[in-house]
């Protein structure tokens, strides 16, 4: 069988879900092979949620856990000191959030990726919840710069009790000549199991000026920014996703985005711009609605620093 | 010596029945998206229609439909088979495109079952009555397709042509388009469809069910439009 052009290419899903059951990182590589790992096992201690373990190895850093209001709900926030993803990096992020624990993972700045010239650059995420439990995973955006290539693989495994909330804003980078849009490719790949049962595969491809009419109507219109948010709770149904879009339609002023449920219960939105700004103030929203009406939180603000 | 008359080969009348476009699986009642960009007045007439269908086939019908087709005719064992349908399915985010799936499945696998039965296909179709599997059109005809031994190239240029088929036809009630009109687009998808075979058969697993923003949002905002003749 004749692959397609990247060079490394991102296991198959049956492998990434064989994996999933053992301790070893198995077929994804071995750990020597990683430009940077992080794990963290998240449990409620004390009505709080907390690391009872994490290990990170290589260019990926964890900052200390602060708790931005009395839910118990722990934040942690990812760095990577190399300020960037270049090609042939691959990075791992493993994640178990324990049953009732509560974890908001975000990133201290955005997600750079330079340019990939031989080999695309990876982050692979595994993520196991378990019963009760409750991962918000709000990284900042994703900067793709000329002539890079980038896969990002996310597999959750949740209990059908968890909650999962998961957003995603990808921009391009400027090129010297102040133009956008001069990435290779970008593969945004998340597959969301229940009990073991896969019920999410969500698998973009972005590849602009690839003979591909990606400037049409059905890639990005004359958008260049792409937002979007993945919601698998049992308590989505078709009312919240009415007022997720009564709530974020105003603030769509291209018409551009898309709200639907998804098996699970769950939603999907998708939005598309032509600003990192709006397309945050349109996720936020939705994390705000859902964190006031599941958690009686108040809206998010990320002190950054 | 006189040359042996040559006979059709057996599975070109059921593969030929499969992939009319009047099949009725329903295929006539979802634009798949499409009824989204009639709306917005991006798609009105045989050029942008023309255009619209490239993009959909070389995104959807490749790396979806196209791709499982390839997948079945490559799965060793039912457990591989029924692991396309799952993916297939999941893949499907907004609402009406998984729906669209479950139900030209349903109907395809009735009408496959009458016109070529086959072990193989039965265990499909009692996999998907007991829940373990969603369905799917491609899939069903694609399983019908490898029990009567029709090679993949051919499998998949039928189906995908049929699917552009009905996509037309859809088009030319829709924007209205003039018969004539949608046979030349038709015509022009001849060497789309017949590159989209080859690029389907060149895709690696990471490329199942890959699809591009515009045309997923354009099949969600499908489900709030007011005015609509398709149920897709």
């Amino acid at each position: 069988m004749v692959e397609s052009a990247p060079v490394v290419e991102l296991a198959p899903v049956v492998e990434l879900v064989e994996t999933q059951a053992s301790p070893a990182v198995g077929r994804l590589g071995a750990v020597g092979e990683w430009a940077g790992t992080l794990s963290l096992d998240v449990a409620r201690r004390n009505g709080r949620s907390i690391a009872v373990r994490q290990h990170h190895d290589g260019a990926l850093r964890i900052l200390r856990p602060h708790y931005l209001d009395e839910s118990g709900q722990v934040c942690y926030v990812v760095i990577n000191p190399g300020g960037a993803y270049l090609g042939g990096d691959r990075y791992l992020i493993e994640l178990d959030v324990a049953p009732g624990a509560d974890l908001l993972l975000t990133t201290q700045s955005a997600t750079k990726i330079y340019r990939t010239p031989n080999d695309r650059a990876e982050q692979h995420m595994r993520i196991s919840l378990g019963a009760g439990s409750r991962l918000e995973l709000l990284p900042d955006p994703l900067i793709a710069y000329r002539e890079a290539s980038y896969g990002q693989v996310t597999c959750v495994d949740m209990d059908p009790t968890a909650s999962l909330v998961m957003a995603e804003v990808v921009t391009p980078g400027w090129s010297p000549d102040g133009g956008y849009f001069r990435y290779d490719e970008i593969r945004l790949r998340n597959e969301i199991s229940i009990g073991g049962r896969l019920t999410v595969l969500d698998n973009l491809l972005i590849r602009p000026g690839s003979g591909s009419p990606v400037d049409g109507s059905a890639f990005m219109g004359a958008c260049t920014h792409l937002g979007s948010l993945l919601v698998v709770d049992a308590r989505v149904n078709s009312t919240l996703a009415d007022d997720l879009h009564a709530l974020l339609a105003p603030k769509d002023d291209g018409g551009r985005l898309g709200v639907t449920l998804l098996d699970g219960p769950g939603l999907a939105l998708r939005a598309l711009s032509r600003s990192t700004e709006q397309l945050n103030a349109m996720l936020g929203a939705a994390v705000d609605l859902l964190r006031k009406r599941w958690h009686g939180q108040e809206p998010l603000n990320l002190r950054k620093y | 010596m006189p040359a042996m008359p040559a006979a059709a080969p057996t599975y070109l009348l059921p593969l030929l029945q499969l992939s009319d476009s009047a099949l009725p699986t329903g295929a006539f009642s979802h634009s798949l998206g499409l009824e989204t960009s009639l709306h917005r007045g991006e798609v009105r007439d045989e050029a942008t229609f023309a255009d619209w269908l490239t993009q959909f086939i070389r995104i959807q019908l490749v790396h979806s439909d196209g791709l499982a087709i390839r997948l079945a005719c490559e799965a060793d064992t039912p457990a591989e088979l029924f692991r396309v349908d799952r993916e297939l399915h999941a893949s499907a985010l907004p609402r009406e495109i998984r729906e669209a799936g479950v139900k030209m499945g349903a109907r395809m696998l009735d009408i496959a079952l009458a016109v070529a039965p086959s072990p193989e296909l039965q265990c499909y179709a009692d996999a998907v009555a007991s829940g373990d599997c969603a369905g799917h059109p491609a899939l069903a005809y694609a399983v019908a397709g490898k029990s009567l031994g029709v090679p993949l190239a051919e499998l998949l240029a039928s189906y995908l042509f049929s699917a552009a088929t009905s996509l037309t036809q859809n088009a030319i009630r829709g924007i209205p388009l003039g018969q004539n009109a949608g046979q030349r687009v038709l015509a022009a998808a001849h060497r789309e469809v017949r590159d989209a075979v080859v690029r389907v058969q060149t895709l690696g697993r990471e490329d199942f069910g890959v699809t591009a923003p515009g045309l997923e949002i354009a099949q969600m905002q499908h489900e709030r439009q007011r005015a609509r003749m398709f149920m897709s």
